[in-house]
């Protein structure tokens, strides 16, 4: 593994430094190698507790100096040196942690090792946004959603099964940081064109929003299913001449308009809310829940 | 009246302090209402109750995401406590609604206390720089390290006072009200997932992928497919779409 990394960190290629292109021209030729324990350390720093002390001032900073300073140690033998270093890492940071940050981190480790401070400091300013966005995507729109529907539904038929792939979840995007971290270590700058190629991303992204978006229309009746009225109505028929009086349930009718009319009414009823008066989510929340018991108190629903 | 021993109370506390700072980091999801409601229902004796508790509020939590570190209702300290309160009032029906009852307004309240979480750690960064002034790099690692302590001391102490102290009146108060006030949380607990699903299609670019969505709808309410069949349906359907993509992408 080591060798490998070595021989790949000897290609840093200058062209694409946004910023502090002289440094980078200037060190060619003099390749720095970091050993792989140091570089195993500062990945796990990062991997466990990079929001360890998240705030709204500088949000990843100290995290990210944290993992940083077995890199800083081993590169930079000089007190002054280290101290300068150290005060670069102390700046904002913020980044999507489990998908954004690992090839960040593992591309500013590689080029710290270089003594390339300015282009690690372009760096993670340059790429924080994106794979803030890319990585929210992945997790918050496409992935997350559609397991904690499934995983609720098995928990609501009492199944065990349903936290369990909750845990799954959290073990799986813990363990692909370290793959990410070291696709970052070896690409070193080259992470932001290898990233940027995005014709690819985009289609897998369009794929993945198809299936959710069908899933998820399956999924609205079927968690709200229970989302039904108990009122009835009375009818006069007549049955073989005689004038009868019947009970008609409400929900019986409303299912030969369209079957799971109301889970749907309130769906739309939310959506509206969000989008076309502009609602934050709680005060959405505070309007349905309000709603919702009322008219299960009155026995409406 | 009924209610928990202050070591049920600690327990939960830890819990709740291990669930928010192992979120931090590595984000191990521990946070998410099902798994704390389910370990909360391990503690109090009454796991399907912590289930029914914690799927309810991922649910209404589908479209939730902290981007960019917003705050939003926090669901991991509504179900333990919402969980822990329920199981006091008897399982079924009753403990569900009692819970849930309190989970919403806990996860609501905690809001406040999140901020004040995400506030109070500044400090440590302004110590940190001083460090680092000084060349000293222990106090850098001791000022990062100990940045987790308001994250876990907000979501702990109220965890704590709540269970000791809040859960027993709490019940006795739940368990006095009306039939109507069951029916009426109930109520709540079956419409809330309009909010998570609202959230999530909100989030979606629905102008453009509508009609996946109604398939989906007719999948299931006319034709009665299961969820996991239209699940595997929608792998083929988004494979077939993103093949056709590429020939026309090609033929071009």
């Amino acid at each position: 593994m080591s060798e490998q990394v070595e021989n790949e960190l000897a290609q840093p290629e200058p062209e694409q430094v946004v910023s502090g292109q002289e440094d980078v021209a200037s060190q060619n030729g003099h390749i720095a190698t970091l050993s792989p324990k140091v570089v195993r350390s500062a990945m796990w720093r990062h991997l466990i507790t990079l929001q360890w002390s998240w705030n709204y001032e500088r949000m990843q900073a100290l995290g990210y100096l944290y993992s940083m300073l077995p890199v800083i140690n081993e590169v930079y033998k000089d007190k002054a040196e280290r101290i300068a270093a150290m005060k670069r890492h102390l700046v904002f940071y913020n980044t999507n942690p489990q998908v954004g940050s690992p090839p960040i981190f593992g591309a500013t480790v590689a080029l710290e090792a270089q003594r390339e401070g300015e282009a690690v400091d372009s760096l993670k300013v340059g790429l924080m946004g994106p794979f803030a966005g890319i990585g929210d995507t992945i997790q918050a729109i496409l992935y997350r959603p559609i397991i904690a529907v499934f995983a609720a539904s098995l928990a609501l038929g009492g199944s065990y099964f349903g936290p369990f792939l909750i845990f799954l979840s959290g073990i799986l995007w813990t363990v692909l940081m370290i793959p990410l971290f070291y696709f970052g270590y070896r690409q070193g700058i080259g992470v932001a064109q290898e990233v940027s190629a995005e014709g690819r991303l985009t289609r897998l992204t369009d794929m993945v929003t198809m299936m959710g978006m069908i899933v998820i229309g399956g999924f609205i009746p079927s968690i709200m299913a229970s989302v039904k009225t108990p009122l009835t109505y009375v009818q006069k028929v007549v049955v073989q001449g005689k004038v009868v009086t019947e009970n008609v349930a409400v929900q019986t009718t409303l299912d030969k308009i369209v079957p799971y009319l109301l889970p749907v009414v309130f769906v739309v009823f939310a959506y509206w809310l969000l989008r076309g008066l502009k609602l934050s989510a709680v005060w959405v929340l505070i309007i349905l829940a309000v709603i919702a018991f009322v008219c299960g108190a009155f026995g409406i629903l | 009246m009924p209610g928990y021993s202050i070591w049920t109370a600690l327990v939960l506390a830890i819990w709740a302090y291990i669930g928010i700072v192992t979120a931090l980091g590595p984000g191990l999801w521990w946070q998410e209402a099902l798994i704390s409601g389910f370990v909360t229902g391990v503690i109090v004796g009454n796991i399907p109750l912590g289930l029914t508790v914690g799927a309810s509020l991922t649910l209404l939590s589908l479209g939730l995401w902290t981007y960019g570190g917003a705050t939003i209702p926090d669901f991991q300290t509504g179900a333990i406590v919402g969980t822990a309160v329920g199981a006091l009032a008897g399982g079924g029906g009753n403990g569900f609604a009692a819970g849930f009852a309190v989970a919403i307004p806990t996860a609501l309240l905690m809001t406040q206390l999140d901020v004040l979480g995400r506030a109070v750690t500044t400090i440590f960064i302004h110590g940190a720089d001083h460090y680092v002034e000084e060349g000293n790099e222990r106090g850098v690692v001791t000022m990062h390290l100990l940045g987790q302590l308001p994250w876990g001391l907000t979501r702990a102490i109220p965890v704590f006072l709540a269970v000791w102290l809040g859960a027993g009146p709490l019940q006795t108060l739940i368990k006095a009200a009306p039939t109507w006030f069951s029916n009426g949380m109930a109520a709540v607990g079956h419409v809330l997932p309009a909010l998570g699903f609202a959230l999530l299609l909100s989030m979606l670019p629905l102008r453009r992928f509508w009609p996946f969505l109604l398939i989906g709808f007719v999948l299931f309410a006319y034709l009665s497919v299961p969820i996991i069949g239209i699940a595997i349906l929608a792998v083929a359907v988004g494979f077939l779409v993103n093949m056709a993509q590429t020939r026309s992408a090609v033929n071009v």
